[in-house]
């Protein structure tokens, strides 16, 4: 991590392309910037849990959790839609740390499967209440009439503002302590830190933004069933990670948009769009194990010492 | 209040088993304000063992250990560590990812607040231990001696009053050593903490500890100034060998 922000270039960009998706008026360019703006912040929440070095697959559970949220307090509770978006996030995040007191003990291995059974379980209990519409799940979730023609803006607003606290929550003496406990979590524990509930706390945040991202997902497509949150989707921000490098937080959005371009164009060849996300990561892995940022990093310290 | 002559750390008939194997037995174990304690013996006499039953590592099966006049015995290690007793690992006792600042942070973080005051507290740190010129360096890529002082380091950051060192001479050459050493020295007396150190390295031991403990079988052999852990015959006998003895 360097110390050179350049955030002044950093919010300049991201306002360019904030003020640019104003004036996407195609319908299915529209649908492509939300689905990756909610594919990158689902992302950086996964990335977030990996600095305390855990691969959370619970990540699909809870935005699955801020999605039924969401759809739930705009169906069927008729609440602000404002509300209806941060509760989403909160209560995943309340959830979370239920989930997290019981299984951050838990490491590895361990800790992967078990987040992998409660997205699945979590999933089923939305199939069997038939309040949450059981397996054809909910339907006509609409954002207020006011932001339908902003949707993209919005959608992509709202991921980078959280993507930017996660940030800024990484560079703290907290996010020193999330990446000692990857490193030695003995050390950090003989000298004063409380792990289990820095990891929680991680934890917490990281589902916070996992559940925003669920009901970004419920608002965009107005329509939500169970069969969106199974382990896929966290398998899937994982690929988007892991192609785009996890050393620092811009990988897993470089990851998003070109998985997520990727994919769209493959869908245009014909559907098997899973082929080309199975080869991206076989090659993410194999040939830039740092993902496509290191890689570009490596290039550019390479580029950097020849000039000297 | 405790009194000056007060024990730092206190263990009475400390024991620990596993299985049928009893792997300290019946230690007896005092550290006091201002002192340098060496804990020595042969491999498997239990150092290790008693290092991790003293920090909260293991749960004693026997046996009463108290910090500062405060029984603990069975506390966790955060709640050890927070009582200002801090250990160091014998194996790679430090983040290995990060910069030797950010290490050495980590340290300060418990006991001091505000972001500057921890960096001034951790570069102040680095400066005592000569780490300053490798402070922007990531900790895994340094050599083993450096890594080594980081790891004190960042466990003399967080200003214990009882600073327990598990090894931490082993690999370094010998001006490494006496450097270390006079660091410890340092240590005592210009903080008024004391320090348990386990050690391998006998030379050292003898020339820094005020007192020595002796371990052999999960039992203490012996126990004294330096002078007297020379002179003892049961310890030339178990451990010392006639080189130290004479």
């Amino acid at each position: 991590m360097g110390d050179n922000l350049r955030l002044g270039y950093w919010a300049l960009g991201v306002g360019l392309v904030l003020g640019a998706t104003l004036f996407v008026s195609d319908p299915y360019v529209a649908s492509i910037v939300n689905i990756v703006s909610i594919a990158a912040l689902t992302a950086v929440s996964l990335r977030f849990v990996m600095l305390i070095g855990e691969l959370n697959f619970a990540t699909a559970a809870f935005v699955g959790i801020g999605a039924y949220t969401t759809g739930t307090l705009i169906t069927i509770l008729d609440w602000p839609f404002a509300v209806a978006m941060i509760l989403g996030g909160v209560f995943a995040s309340l959830i979370s740390i239920v989930f997290g007191y019981v299984t951050l003990r838990t490491k590895g291995p361990y800790f992967l499967l078990i987040g992998f059974a409660f997205t699945e379980a979590v999933r089923i209990v939305y199939s069997k209440s038939m309040v949450l519409g059981g397996n054809s799940g909910m339907v006509g979730i609409f954002p207020p009439m006011a932001l339908d023609a902003w949707m993209p803006t919005f959608v992509m607003a709202v991921a980078a503002l959280l993507i930017f606290v996660l940030f800024l929550i990484e560079r703290s003496d907290f996010g020193r302590i999330l990446t000692a406990i990857r490193d030695n979590e003995d050390v950090a524990r003989t000298v004063g830190l409380n792990v289990l509930f820095a990891k929680i706390a991680c934890f917490a945040v990281a589902s916070f933004a996992a559940g925003v991202a669920g009901s970004l997902h419920a608002v965009v497509n107005n329509v939500i069933s169970p069969g969106d949150f199974s382990f896929l989707l966290a398998a899937f921000a994982l690929a988007y990670v892991k192609v785009g490098g996890e050393d620092n937080i811009v990988g897993p959005i470089v990851g998003a948009v070109l998985l997520v371009a990727l994919g769209s164009y493959a869908l245009g060849l014909g559907g098997h769009e899973h082929i080309f996300y199975g080869a991206a990561i076989v090659i993410a892995v194999l040939v830039m194990p740092a993902g496509i940022t290191g890689l570009l990093r490596k290039g550019r310290d390479r580029f950097m010492a020849r000039g000297n | 209040m405790q009194g000056a002559d007060q024990p730092l750390l206190q263990t009475r008939g400390l024991t620990r088993r596993f299985g049928g194997l009893v792997a300290v037995s019946d230690v007896d174990l005092e550290i006091r304000p201002n002192e340098i304690l060496g804990l020595i013996g042969p491999n498997g006499a239990g150092k290790s063992t008693t290092f991790n039953l003293i920090s909260g590592f293991y749960k004693p099966s026997a046996g009463t250990l108290s910090i500062f006049g405060k029984d603990c015995t069975g506390r966790t290690p955060l709640a050890i560590s927070r009582m200002g007793l801090v250990r160091t690992f014998q194996h790679g006792s430090l983040m290995s990812s990060m910069t030797v600042r950010d290490n050495i942070l980590l340290g300060t973080i418990h006991g001091v607040s505000g972001r500057t005051a921890r960096r001034s507290r951790a570069d102040e740190t680095a400066e005592m231990l000569g780490l300053t010129p490798y402070l922007a360096e990531t900790a895994g890529n340094l050599p083993h001696g450096i890594q080594r002082l980081v790891s004190i380091a960042i466990a003399f950051a967080a200003r214990p009053r009882l600073l327990c060192l598990d090894e931490p001479l082993t690999g370094l050459n010998q001006a490494e050593v006496s450097e270390a050493l006079a660091m410890l020295e340092r240590i005592r007396d210009e903080f008024g903490c004391s320090v348990l150190l386990v050690e391998h390295n006998m030379k050292a031991v003898m020339r820094v500890c005020n007192r020595i403990v002796v371990l052999h079988h999960g039992q203490v052999l012996a126990s004294g100034t330096p002078a007297d852990i020379r002179a003892d015959q049961n310890v030339i006998n178990a451990y010392l060998g006639h080189r130290h003895g004479r």
